[in-house]
């Protein structure tokens, strides 16, 4: 059929910021003089439809006169020196054609069959190269994981693929190289697990479909199994209990009471007020989003927040957070493994897709946190987390009972992201990004929300006996585990797909966003329907669970899978894991002190792991649902940076749910029980800071780790070590958490592994917002009060070795023990309101969380520092647990502070200053405005503004 | 009795539960009302006496912000449409729902169908979430009664905020005292630099009433900052959440003495 084609752009004499992002991005990122301007346009087609048509939907739709442009079948951008037209591939979802048709529809155009959207780009300067081109779409506009330039009209926009079939492997005479064959790339099982399937299917005899060896292989992967988390161990010789077991256990012995769900559902669970709960989920989404960040993020983002959706009986997400870490945006293009993405392009394209999914969806970012370190140049560590609130009594795991439907809602079913759950488990080579293309795709946060919106009204109504979310996996995984108990079988030919051609493994395996499935009760069927229609959601019956325990999946009749629920869950052969562990030979270094302190200060503050990252969190909506009670910054001018969320979830009630997190994954290359306790600490003490009580609190895991070696694996035993000693002497439990042990690239002639990471978050409920405090300075003439133990003569790991250039061997030593009482009488500290600031300290140390202080309130501040301590390490030691607080004059902080490590060392001064005397005498004074701009430069270099 | 009050959603409408919150707060009596129970006669504009288009990424704002919703209203609901803005009865439009109203030609003329006045992208080129000083011009509007003059503490969160339109158009608006809310500097005065203006909006417009004064539509969010730990710095004293519940409690009063 024929197709319209409509561009729009601006009028010529209006600015176009698009253009104007991608000419600053030529230019910084890729370093290229020759284009001088860049206009662009959008381009619209339509098929089945008549020239008219397209003129009216130009003119009622697409086009608006009063700032724009527009032709029909005819140019709109003219006079440049070279065009280029950007659209998704073929069998990418473009979230907009939907949008497009249902316009059409209520425009009452007749006739449209497909439409779709692109950009057109038009670059202007005599000079361009041909080489300019290609650097300009190879590397800015064109990632060709999802997208292509149009170099002539697409003839059709229909997609349609020959139906494939059902086959057999036959696994039962494959020898085992033959099996070795089949795993890679594919299955990434590794030869006891190949074996374990033969023999499965030896006793049944008969070979298995495409569809089984895919379910268990997806069953087993390490991304959802977490197979390293429950083998046993054997460190050095000696046999210890798995990871995850000695993390639930130490939960379960701190027997905390606000505790509803642990390590059983898609989140964890803690009672909030009134009969409200709040659970939290932190997830990593590192391998789609090294190789297509702005689709990656965006997944990541919605598969967390429909970890929230799917818990219990449903919850409604609240609040988000982001944990990223980079190499260097400006590392020189060379140093890029070949088959990896640039990191100032690969941040931009994060950030954007975390924009894009949580500001479309409604949900406020409201707390994150961005490293860089040069190791993650083979592969980023994406990490994202959501939040949300439900009722306590619904906070349980739905269970499906036999005769229950299993409907599907939300998105339809497509080619996106098969083979994600066993992708992600394997190690990133650099021939991921051409072999695993279908693996990423780009979300539809509209679609998420609407199905959000119904199922609230569907959970309240009592329709859902049990849901969960489609992930990793798709159906094999969200039915598979749903029916594990009971049995299920599922009719795939009932599923709504996005185009024809899937074979029925595909349908089974697919995972495309946007999916939830429910265990509904036949009797409330019709109500639940007539519901999602409301909410322009689809809705469909794809299975019945039966009380056989049997996992059968059929297609049009045919069987294309039978299995025991037993095998596929519990037939993993068991592992023993050899784990070895030794300190890495580092030295300490003997640096002598700084001779110019103003720009050791500077050069401390504008360090990428502590300068402003307020670019980034601008882009974000941190205020939708209006229940924020302190934001990611603020003070006097908006840019003092705080320590943790809170957010008022009962309209007009004084309770807040707090969120926090903590990282320093530089530290676990010196020690990973520190790194962990460093990361554990700082995450509870920036709750602290802004007046949580630390007895109200839980924690949720994340390790993203290399794929385990021995050594690594006696890592990571260290780590899980570390958490459960944190949680004895604390009683702060882990709810929730996920591992990630993929973190390893191999190119040609080189392996990297990326720096192990420790994220921990932190959530729980705060009695009275009212008695919470920001960390900005109030008011001149103040006391600053430096709260919490250091030695600071540790400095290894620190921003201030790393100015440096070295990393050291001495790290902060936390002792878990001392932590409950600084926390508990900081906290009864600012609860008598005696508190007019607080700041925790991180990275950057003292003199970063003063200046931060000082930005924020506009205020200047005056520090004695020890006459027995080196004054680099008072300024820059980063033990974490310590705080600065302001104190009103007059405040008794010997006695506020009582029984804990406290001590006065300064005053906040109208002057907006930082003084910083030392045995009698002036070391420096530095103007705040000085350090503000230090602090603030380098992320506005990267994101322009 | 309480007036009623349509809090309207449809596919991506996020800043709905706020909206509903705050108009409560202003003693309203809110409802949730989603586009499609409109459309099929299972509700009624003619039942409410307030309606409020809240903030969001409608349909995900597709094409331009707010524009399916925009089409849909005036191809789908023009009738009931026409009869609640004939009735003279109030409405609101936050952000999405401000696009929304100027998409649909409600804003600035009152003629669907004809539109005279675009919100386009940002002069930054992306979506930004800042507070930022609003000044209450003089008008007519019944939402901003007893505020004039009053310098606002208020949210925008939006990536295409910018207020653009030919200069006759504009004059005719200021002229009319169409011009609600301007962005302000420090000093208080209408700021075309960034940030103060954060979207580059001509002669620093945030916010138009029609002619009338019954429609109002603004970039800022008012809905969130109607509680004063909403403000960013409420812990540093002197911090006021009453001016933006009073447009709220504005458009209750006159819907009940209507």
């Amino acid at each position: 059929m024929a197709i319209q084609t409509v561009r729009v752009a601006m009028r010529p004499e209006l600015r176009d910021p698009p253009g104007e992002d991608v000419l600053y991005e030529i230019r910084h990122a890729l370093h290229i003089a020759s284009v001088e301007r860049v206009r662009t346009a959008r381009v619209y087609r339509f098929e089945g439809i008549s020239p008219e048509g397209a003129e009216t939907l130009t003119r009622q739709l697409l086009a608006e006169q009063v700032f724009q442009i527009c032709s029909v079948n005819g140019p709109v951008l003219s006079g440049a020196d070279k065009y280029l037209e950007v659209a998704y591939k073929p069998g990418v979802m473009n979230p907009e054609a939907a949008s497009l048709l249902k316009a059409a529809r209520d425009l009452g155009i007749e006739g449209l069959v497909a439409a779709d959207s692109s950009r057109e780009y038009a670059f202007y300067g005599s000079s361009i190269g041909v080489d300019d081109l290609a650097a300009i779409t190879g590397r800015l506009l064109v990632n060709a994981t999802v997208e292509q330039v149009v170099s002539a009209p697409p003839r059709t926009l229909l997609i349609e693929g020959v139906s494939a079939s059902t086959h057999t492997y036959p696994i039962r005479t494959m020898d085992d190289a033959a099996l070795l064959d089949l795993s890679r790339e594919k299955l990434f099982l590794n030869l006891a697990e190949m074996q374990a399937i033969k023999e499965y299917f030896t006793t049944l005899g008969r070979d298995p479909t495409d569809c089984e060896v895919e379910v268990i292989a997806q069953t087993w992967s390490e991304h959802c199994g977490h197979k390293t988390f429950k083998a046993r161990i054997v460190v050095d010789g000696v046999e210890k209990k798995p990871l995850y077991e000695r993390l639930k256990q130490a939960t379960r012995q701190a027997a905390h009471p606000l505790v509803l769900s642990a390590f059983v559902d898609n989140a964890g669970v803690l009672a909030f007020y009134e009969g409200q709960a709040i659970l939290g989920k932190v997830e990593t989404h590192n391998s789609p989003s090294a190789i297509e960040p702005y689709g990656g993020a965006m997944t990541g983002s919605g598969g967390v927040f429909r970890d929230i959706m799917g818990t219990g009986r449903g919850a409604k997400v609240v609040a988000s957070t982001d944990m990223f870490c980079f190499a260097p945006p400006d590392i020189a293009e060379a140093s890029v493994p070949s088959g990896c993405l640039h990191p100032h392009y690969l941040l931009r394209r994060v950030v954007a897709g975390v924009r894009d999914y949580g500001n479309r969806m409604g949900i406020p970012t409201t707390n994150g946190s961005v490293h860089f370190h040069a190791d993650f140049r083979a592969k980023p560590t994406v990490i994202v987390g959501a939040y949300g609130l439900m009722p306590a009594s619904l906070s349980g795991k739905g269970e499906a009972r036999p005769g229950d439907l299993g409907v599907v809602v939300g998105g339809r079913t497509g080619r996106d992201g098969i083979h994600g759950a066993t992708f992600s488990s394997g190690a990133m080579t650099d021939r991921t990004v051409a072999v695993n293309a279908s693996a990423v795709q780009i979300g539809h946060a509209i679609e998420e929300k609407r199905v959000s919106d119904a199922l609230l009204v569907a959970r309240d109504a009592g329709m859902i006996r049990a849901l969960t979310d489609c992930g990793a996996g798709g159906f094999g995984s969200a039915l598979g585990e749903m029916g594990a108990e009971v049995g299920v079988e599922v009719f795939l030919a009932q599923v709504p797909l996005k185009y024809s051609g899937l074979a029925p493994w595909e349908i089974f395996e697919s995972e495309s966003q946007e999916r939830m499935v429910l265990a509904v009760d036949p009797a409330d069927w019709d109500k639940l329907q007539e519901l999602c229609r409301r909410f322009n959601v689809e809705a469909t019956v794809i299975a019945r669970f039966t009380g056989d325990g049997r996992l059968k999946v059929s297609y049009a009749g045919e069987m294309v899978c039978d299995l025991d629920m037993g095998f596929v869950h519990d037939g993993l052969p068991e592992s023993v894991l050899e784990a070895t562990w030794q300190n890495p030979s580092l030295t300490e270094p003997d640096l002598p002190p700084p001779t110019d302190w103003a720009a050791v200060y500077r050069r401390v503050m504008g360090h990428l792991n502590v300068c402003s990252k307020e670019p980034i969190v601008r882009r974000y909506d941190h205020g939708v649902q209006g229940a924020a009670a302190i934001y990611p910054y603020g003070g006097v001018e908006g840019d003092g940076p705080n320590d943790a969320a809170l957010c008022v979830l009962l309209p007009g009630r004084p309770y807040a749910m707090v969120v926090s997190h903590g990282l320093n994954p530089v530290l676990n290359n010196i020690d990973p029980y520190q790194g962990a306790l460093w990361a554990a600490t700082e995450a509870v003490a920036n709750a602290v800071a802004v007046g949580a009580d630390f007895r109200e609190l839980a924690l949720i895991d994340n390790f993203i780790w290399p794929a385990p070696t021995a050594q690594l694996l006696g890592s990571l035993d260290r780590a899980v070590d570390a958490l459960v000693d944190f949680v004895a002497a604390t009683g702060m439990p882990f709810i929730s958490g996920k591992d990630s042990l993929s973190s390893t690239f191999r190119g040609r002639g080189q392996t990297i592994e990326i720096p192990p990471v420790v994220c921990i978050s932190c959530f729980g409920r705060v009695a009275d917002v009212s008695r919470t405090v920001s960390a900005d300075f109030k008011r001149a003439g103040s006391e600053i009060w430096l709260v919490g133990r250091r030695d600071t003569s540790r400095m290894a790991g620190s921003v201030y070795y790393d100015l440096h250039g070295v990393l050291g061997r001495n790290l902060p030593v936390i002792d878990p023990a001392q932590l409950p009482a600084v926390f508990g009488t900081l906290h009864r500290a600012i609860d008598t309101g005696a508190v007019l600031a607080c700041h925790d300290i991180a990275e950057g140390g003292l003199a970063a969380a003063l200046a931060e202080m000082g930005l924020g309130g506009g205020l200047g501040a005056r520090v004695e520092m020890p006459s027995g301590d080196r004054p680099e390490w008072f300024l820059f030691n980063e033990t974490p647990g310590c705080f600065l607080v302001e104190l009103a004059p007059g405040t008794d902080g010997v006695a506020l502070f009582a029984g804990i490590p406290a001590v006065r060392v300064g005053n906040t001064t109208i002057k907006e200053t930082v003084e910083a005397g030392f045995r009698g005498a002036v070391l420096f004074e530095l103007a705040l405005d000085d350090l503000r701009q230090a602090y603030q430069k380098p992320m506005r270099e990267v994101f322009g503004s | 009795m309480k007036p009623r009050v349509m809090v309207l959603r449809t596919d991506g409408t996020n800043c709905d539960e706020e909206t509903f919150s705050a108009f409560n707060k202003a003693g309203g009596d809110s409802r949730l009302v989603h586009i499609n129970q409109l459309r099929s006669g299972a509700e009624k504009l003619v039942d409410c006496q307030i309606m409020a288009i809240p903030g969001g990424f409608s349909y995900g704002d597709d094409v331009h912000s707010g524009k399916i919703l925009a089409v849909e209203l005036i191809s789908s609901l023009k009738e009931q449409l026409l009869a609640f803005l004939a009735a003279g009865k109030p409405v609101l439009g936050i952000c999405n729902g401000f696009q929304v109203l100027v998409r649909t030609g409600i804003l600035p003329g009152g003629n669907p169908g004809t539109i005279s006045v675009a919100l386009m992208g940002n002069d930054s080129g992306h979506f930004e979430c800042r507070w930022i000083k609003l000044r209450v011009e003089k008008s007519d509007c019944i939402f901003t009664r007893g505020l004039e003059g009053e310098v606002l503490d208020m949210m925008v969160a939006h990536g295409e905020g910018k207020l653009y339109t030919d200069t006759a158009t504009l004059a005719e608006m200021e002229n009319r005292n169409q011009v609600v809310f301007r962005y302000v500097g420090a000093d208080g005065t209408p700021s075309d630099r960034y940030p103060e203006n954060p979207n580059g909006s001509s002669r620093a417009v945030a916010g138009l009433c029609d002619p009338r004064g019954l429609v109002l539509g603004l970039m800022p969010h008012p809905e969130r900052i109607v509680e004063f730990t909403q403000h960013p710095n409420w812990r540093r004293g002197g911090c006021n959440a009453t001016p933006a519940l009073t447009i709220f409690r504005n458009a209750v009063a006159y819907a009940r003495e209507m």
